[in-house]
């Protein structure tokens, strides 16, 4: 330390301390993000029924035991179905609420994107409730209604992907397609779809993860019969907690960290949460 | 440009339409329906009555609810909010090849779903689960704690689950500064103390309400998580919304209750407008 910085070195220092009590506070909150997730992928394993930690042994019985349940599976199947139902319908509105945003948007746009973004906004509980109150009114088939509350959590999430990729290509692109007699239909076909290809898979399977993991819309949508499996298991963990539930909800962590990379590779999931 | 604005309204009818005919006009009615009367034959009638809303705060059964959903609901935006600030403020900053990594590891849990999250804490914190197997393990208590089933255990996992939308907003905030400020209230002689005191802190505002303002309004409306993690000792008023309909059918208080939800989370937007655009500009 030279005596001419006295202001520099105790700075510097006390610089140093706080940037490693920085440190230890954000290791210690990723602890506590990551650690029940984690949890679960260890007692999955688990031999014995209680919890211990450090695991006993190591067996796969568990998740026999899963694929030994018809209740499970046939959720399981369910969710599959719902999802990509959701995943592929909300991707279409999606596509076309984002597309009408970015490329004709006028002042407004901002509102509306806002407004786009209303399912977000409002409680899950609040859409699914009304909706269950609106099938007691009008006579709808119960399924259509699960199906319509999945699509709507899913828009807003479909929206952002959608517009991430759409405002990272050029305008003129489209442009140019129409300038050279192109139909606006065959422009948005053969232009606009093509480079937004990116940001359309990752809308499908970011809204794919969304309904397969939502409790809300399903908790009082769905019946006998069309039992989700976030239900399913809502249903089971108020009687017991076997490691199957482990075993389900790993296999269920295992799938949506695979999509999440796919999307991160896609678009990146920081500019998709950000919009 | 007219051809091009009729083209973006029929672009837009699609969402529109979905709006309105499955969000607002469903939750417009599910709302107008908590002035109507309770009939255990008709199951309403539509008349305008304030009975609903004078049984739901004379009852002191369910003021004890409102009033732990709303201590709740506090405790979780402040618990978010202090493990979200450092967190964002991190990934706001840093220059670290992993940051990529980091945002990843916020989201991903996000991502999959309320139950997976529940559960992880339940596995934790049963009274055969790892804190309690661990803190048995090294002798320091007899019996098993009693975790579960308390309001601590709810707060907990509300706190973990809804962290990632506090880290979100605040992150925006923050990273959208200018970098310049900071460096220039320090060059004009603030201490780190006082630069965050008075330039990072008020500049994050509209990311601490938001985040804020979220949090606050997905607890007052969770169900699964007290569920499961407080049963029936720690009952919230998610859960009243959910029996109310599902067992007892007395759909008109139901819909009471969530007014009361939707009142709360729109005084707390108008805070959010008033206050945080205030400032700022």
């Amino acid at each position: 330390m030279s005596p001419d910085s006295p202001v520099v070195g105790p700075a510097r220092a006390s610089g140093r301390t706080g940037r490693l009590a920085l440190g230890a506070v954000v290791t210690a909150i990723y602890v506590f993000l990551l650690a029940p997730v984690a949890i679960i992928v260890f007692s999955s394993f688990n031999p014995t029924e209680a919890n211990t930690f450090p695991p006993t042994g190591f067996s796969l019985r568990w998740y026999a035991k899963f694929f030994e349940s018809a209740g499970f599976v046939n959720a399981f199947r369910f969710s599959l179905w719902l999802a990509i139902v959701a995943a592929v319908v909300a991707t279409a509105i999606g596509f076309l609420t984002a597309y009408g945003l970015v490329r004709a948007g006028r002042r407004g746009q901002g509102v509306v994107q806002s407004l786009a973004m209303l399912p977000m906004m409002v409680p899950h509980l609040l859409i699914s409730i009304s909706l269950l109150l609106a099938l007691l009114v009008v006579p709808v088939p119960d399924l259509a209604a699960l199906v319509i509350g999945h699509v709507v959590i899913c828009l807003p999430f479909a929206i952002a992907c959608i517009v991430a990729s759409l405002e990272g290509i050029d305008a003129q692109l489209e442009l140019a397609a129409l300038t050279l007699g192109a139909s606006r239909l065959r422009a948005l076909w053969e232009v606009v779809i093509p480079l937004v290809a990116p940001g359309l898979l990752s809308a499908l399977l970011f809204t794919f993860m969304v309904s397969f993991g939502d409790v809300y819309i399903a908790l009082f949508l769905s019946g006998p019969g069309r039992t989700t499996l976030p239900i399913e298991i809502f249903a089971y963990m108020q009687w017991e907690s076997t490691p199957v539930v482990a075993a389900i909800t790993s296999m269920q962590i295992l799938l949506i960290i695979a999509l999440g990379l796919v999307i991160e590779r896609l678009v990146g999931l920081r500019k998709i949460m950000r919009v | 440009m007219e051809a091009s604005g009729r083209y973006g309204r029929l672009l837009l009818t699609p969402i529109a339409v979905i709006y309105l005919v499955a969000l607002v006009a469903p939750i417009s009615f599910f709302l107008v329906m908590s002035v109507f009367r309770y009939s255990a034959l008709d199951l309403w009638i539509p008349t305008v009555t304030g009975e609903n809303f004078a049984r739901l705060l004379g009852e002191s059964y369910h003021r004890a609810i409102i009033a732990r959903t709303l201590k709740i609901a506090l405790l979780t935006s402040v618990g978010c909010l202090a493990l979200g600030y450092p967190l964002a403020w991190y990934l706001a900053r840093t220059t670290s090849a992993w940051r990529g990594v980091l945002m990843f590891l916020v989201i991903a849990p996000l991502m999959t779903g309320v139950i997976v999250r529940t559960y992880g804490w339940i596995v934790l914190l049963g009274s055969e689960g790892t804190v309690n197997s661990v803190l048995r393990g090294l002798g320091l208590i007899d019996r098993p704690l009693k975790i579960l089933h308390t309001e601590a255990a709810v707060l907990i996992a509300l706190v973990h689950i809804l962290l990632p939308y506090m880290v979100f907003p605040l992150f925006a905030a923050l990273a959208g500064q200018d970098p310049d400020l900071e460096r220039a209230a320090h060059t004009l002689g603030a201490g780190r103390a006082r630069t965050f005191l008075e330039v990072t802190l008020p500049l994050s505002r509209p990311g601490i309400l938001m985040g804020s303002a979220l949090v606050f309004t997905l607890t007052a409306g969770a169900v699964v998580t007290p569920a499961l993690m407080g049963g029936k000792d720690v009952q919230m008023l998610g859960q009243t919304i959910y029996e109310l309909t599902m067992s007892t059918l007395n759909w008109p208080l139901a819909s009471a209750v969530a007014f009361l939800l939707v009142l709360c989370q729109l005084t707390i937007l108008l805070v959010y407008f008033r206050v945080g655009r205030r400032r700022v500009a």
